[in-house]
């Protein structure tokens, strides 16, 4: 089994992790990104919404497990063909909760491009902006990795 | 296939999702290849929307739900609509 190991820096990252688990309260309880459904009757939406937000919660307890007590002595996550898959989608997840609710004083186009004067923002947007890239990495690192692990499973 | 049977999966451009994200959740919910997933992913990057499947409502309904658990903008249209 193809297995990546990275190490992070802790003080780098850390503070990252506050900001990834202040979001996932929210998270647990409404989809990342809310969906069109018109062309579905009334109980199959519900039906439809419950299913989503029921992978949602499993693709973040995924990612929220990479960062237990080993990552806090060791520094290091791990993944492989049995978590890369929920992981890359809670990035997204998490990516798409952090435009709603922490960047919206951000543009479209420098979300996409990432670039930005960092030292002129300030520093809720800079921390959620980071953790916005952070994630952006990690989902850059399984792809270029574990691309075929992911669409062979 | 009757047209009135016929249903399109269209997929809507976010500013969020990478392209090479785009790229790998079209080549693993919808079976593309490297070049066909890389087309339509630019389709949705420069145009706003790209048709990536057209058949019966049912299969149609399992795309968008696969693509909108990958965090996608998906949407189910009726070819009728068009």
């Amino acid at each position: 089994m193809k297995r990546v190991e990275v190490k992070l820096s802790l003080p780098v990252v850390a503070p990252l992790l506050d900001v990834i688990r202040e979001l996932s309260v929210d998270l647990q309880k409404s989809l990342a990104a809310p969906q069109a459904l018109h062309d579905l009757d009334q109980d199959f939406r519900g039906a439809w919404i419950n299913d989503l937000l029921a992978s949602q919660n499993e693709d973040l307890h995924a990612l929220l497990s990479l960062f237990d007590g080993e990552f806090f002595t060791e520094g290091v996550v791990a993944f492989d063909e049995s978590n890369a898959e929920p992981i890359v989608r809670a990035c997204t997840a998490f990516r798409l909760q952090l435009r709603e609710r922490r960047l919206k004083t951000l543009s479209d186009d420098t979300l996409e491009t990432g670039e930005i004067d960092m030292s002129g923002l300030d520093e809720e947007v800079r921390k959620a902006f980071m953790c916005y890239l952070f994630l952006a990495t990690v989902q850059e690192l399984i792809i270029q990795h574990l691309d075929s692990s992911i669409i062979g499973s | 296939m009757q047209l009135e049977d016929a249903w399109r999966v269209v997929v809507l451009n976010d500013p969020v999702n990478l392209m090479s994200y785009v790229v790998m959740v079209f080549k693993k919910v919808l079976g593309f290849d490297e070049t066909k997933a890389r087309k339509h992913m630019l389709e949705v990057h420069e145009q706003g929307r790209s048709v990536v499947w057209v058949g019966l409502r049912e299969t149609a309904e399992a795309h968008v739900f696969t693509l909108q658990q990958w965090h996608l903008t998906a949407v189910l249209e009726s070819d009728e609509a068009r």
